[in-house]
């Protein structure tokens, strides 16, 4: 992607601030510390070579230690005095103070002492800096794992060590496997962990609330093949597609589960297409939403769920399979 | 002629020009002289080139004054006041900057992302060296994305101007153009909300962005109003989703939901409590703080968990589970009315319409 001019900008000023505070910076440092490749800073030294003060003969413009830079050292020896760093826009101030809140509140299980003063006092420089911008947004995540699991998953995404996890699957199987630890991902509804699974050879998504245990072992986690999914789940497009039509109420469902299409109607209900690879999921969505169902396609699914249902309401003890609904 | 002079340089010059000028430079000379306004193929060019780098530069935090001569009304100048998009004084460490970087990751909506990046970018200028990734490893926090009506909110929030834009109403389906004084944007479970004082009711409502068709259009000035104090915006929302906190007994199957086993706690459990019968089951106490939320987990087990008590956590799932029992037409009770307020949908023979 093409970068955008003001993108740009702010990093060529950016450049000229930091090297300004210290002296001869060598190209490779330079990219690592804009996170752009070495090309590129060569690239912005070139433009801000050619930018100054009007008139734009060499006394006007930006100036490089020419001898530095034959040997890969950029230092600037003339800066037309634009030495003085940027402040933070009000949208860019609430954007990283928001998020750096929230992980605060929400990865705080997950971490250690140290980590958790690196947050603290980059989220006090921050809002000392840029004021009450702070307040604008506020964000909750998940917290949904068991404080002890959660340390002890923390603990080894930063030992990079092996997890022996007690998971129970949406179909309530319980079991115990080892997963080696990828990545925490907390999102505002659950929170996952993308792990190597041993058991299954492949790379699996856990639910943080149906971990019951961890434990830490001592064993360093291995490389694995990368795996190109990303951490949200996007289901097959071959996966059986089912259309549900549902009441206004049930909205949530056309916002947070990923659905293939909505069509609206004049009442306010609504028809939801999804996709749906496992069975047991779309059995306990219908469960939850089951009032307010008006109709499912194909039928063998609406057959499927009254069946469970039936079968826990003569568990109850209530009222007999098949009866109506009053 | 030379090549066209790239806009990033461009307006890397115009800056440079501006702060530098003695007192101010009229539009005329920056055509005449900054290097890349030459390049404007007309008059009407370049006005549209030099208002679209100032707003470009005001969005960044770089605001140019206008400065009017003493002398005559039509004399007007620009400068750039380097006191006012200077960063305060800090300075930032390698494993504050990897937070940092952790922190721009954060939102997948791309407006916060883009300016989550750029604020970066900043503040990677006052940084001590290159970040330190170490700290945050595996660590990936993620929020979903808003859609268009977050930027217009976000400003509003900020300048404390009122909004209006139409709503769908979950309860109803029914859209309705609203006009709200806004106080706060909140990520809770299930997306974005914002908070404030819904003008029409006259009182503090909570409103999903998600659930806003079309634009959102400021109304009228900014400062027009105060959060009132003694007001917690977040309240607003969060007391309307919390629960009480009680414990549910309930009758498990051996082997069977080992998630909610858990969070079990311990506590004695009345003999009376016991109903029905349902031999062979562990009876386990469960505490909860959202019975909706509870209710949809227990449903979810079917005939596996059995909930003794309280009485209405037993009685809403039992109405869950009638309702899903009902799905299926052939098991229901044909020829009942559909309950009032609703109007059934198409009829069409491959749909399985509830309670027939």
């Amino acid at each position: 992607m093409v970068e955008r001019a003001p993108d740009r900008l702010v990093r060529l000023l950016g450049m000229i601030a930091y090297l300004e505070r210290h002296g001869g910076v060598p190209v490779e440092e330079l990219a690592e510390q804009f996170q752009v490749s070495r090309r590129q800073v060569v690239d912005d030294v070139d433009t801000l070579w050619l930018t100054g003060t009007p008139g734009y003969w060499p006394h006007d413009l930006i100036d490089f230690d020419a001898a530095a830079l034959e040997q890969g050292v950029v230092r600037v020896t003339q800066s037309r005095g634009m030495t003085r760093p940027l402040r933070l826009g009000t949208r860019e101030a609430i954007a990283l103070v928001a998020a750096l809140r929230a992980m605060r509140e929400s990865l705080v299980a997950g971490l250690d002492p140290d980590r958790l003063a690196v947050l603290q006092s980059v989220l006090h420089k921050l809002t000392t800096a840029t004021g009450e911008a702070a307040t604008i947004v506020d964000v909750r995540l998940a917290a949904d794992g068991a404080p002890a699991v959660n340390a002890a998953v923390g603990a080894a995404l930063q030992s990079g060590r092996r997890l022996k996890l007690d998971y129970v699957t949406a179909a309530d199987v319980a079991g115990e496997r080892e997963v080696d630890p990828l990545r925490l991902v907390t999102g505002e509804r659950r929170t996952y962990l993308v792990a190597w699974c041993w058991r299954a050879r492949a790379e699996r998504l856990f639910r943080m609330d149906r971990v019951l245990s961890a434990e830490v072992l001592d064993v360093p986690v291995t490389e694995h093949p990368r795996s190109d999914h990303e951490d949200t789940f996007h289901p097959d497009t071959d996966a059986e597609l089912v259309t549900l039509e549902l009441e206004s109420r049930a909205r949530w469902v056309a916002e947070t589960v990923p659905v293939e299409s909505v069509r609206n109607r004049p009442d306010g209900s609504f028809e939801v297409d999804l996709r749906v690879v496992d069975p047991t999921w779309l059995r306990h969505l219908l469960l939850q939403i089951a009032g307010d169902v008006r109709a499912v396609r194909p039928r063998s699914v609406a057959v499927d769920v009254a069946q469970i249902a039936r079968s826990a309401l003569g568990a109850y003890d209530v009222t007999a399979p098949g009866q109506p609904a009053d | 002629m030379a090549d066209p002079i790239p806009p990033a340089e461009r307006l890397l010059n115009l800056v440079i020009a501006l702060v530098n000028t003695g007192s101010r430079m009229s539009k005329e000379q920056v055509r005449s002289t900054v290097a890349g306004y030459g390049d404007a193929a007309s008059d009407d060019a370049f006005e549209r080139m030099f208002e679209r780098d100032k707003d470009a530069l005001r969005d960044l935090g770089i605001p140019i004054l206008t400065v009017t001569g003493r002398g005559h009304g039509d004399d007007i100048g620009y400068r750039i006041d380097q006191d006012a998009y200077a960063m305060p004084q800090v300075d930032l460490t390698a494993a504050e900057l990897g937070a940092l970087s952790l922190a721009a990751q954060f939102w997948q909506d791309r407006s916060l992302r883009t300016d989550a990046t750029r604020a970066l970018t900043k503040l990677r200028a006052v940084g001590s060296g290159p970040e330190a990734g170490d700290l945050v490893a595996g660590l990936a926090p993620r929020v979903p994305a808003a859609g268009a009506a977050l930027g217009p909110l976000l400003d509003a929030v900020h300048a404390h101007q009122a909004v209006t834009f139409s709503y769908r109403a979950a309860s109803t389906g029914e859209v309705r153009t609203r006009v709200l004084e806004p106080w706060r944007l909140l990520v809770r479970e299930g997306g974005w909300y914002v908070v404030g004082l819904d003008r029409d009711r006259e009182a503090a409502r909570s409103f999903r962005l998600s659930r806003i068709e079309g634009p959102v259009r400021g109304v009228g000035p900014a400062a027009a109003f105060v959060v009132p104090a003694g007001i917690d915006p977040a309240a607003v929302l969060d007391s309307r989703r919390a629960g009480t906190s009680a414990v549910a007994v309930l009758a498990v199957r051996p082997e069977r939901a080992s998630a909610l086993r858990s969070r079990a706690v311990t506590g004695a459990i009345r003999s009376s409590q016991i109903l029905g019968d349902l031999p062979d089951r562990d009876l386990i106490r469960v505490p909860y703080t959202s019975i909706t939320a509870f209710v949809d987990e227990v449903v979810g087990y079917g005939d596996a968990v059995v909930v003794l008590e309280p009485r209405e956590l037993r009685e809403r799932v039992v109405a869950r589970l009638r309702a899903a029992a009902a799905l299926d037409p052939l098991m229901g009770a044909p020829g009942l009315p559909a309950p009032p307020g609703v109007t059934p949908g198409r009829p069409d023979q491959e749909e399985v319409s509830r309670r027939g």
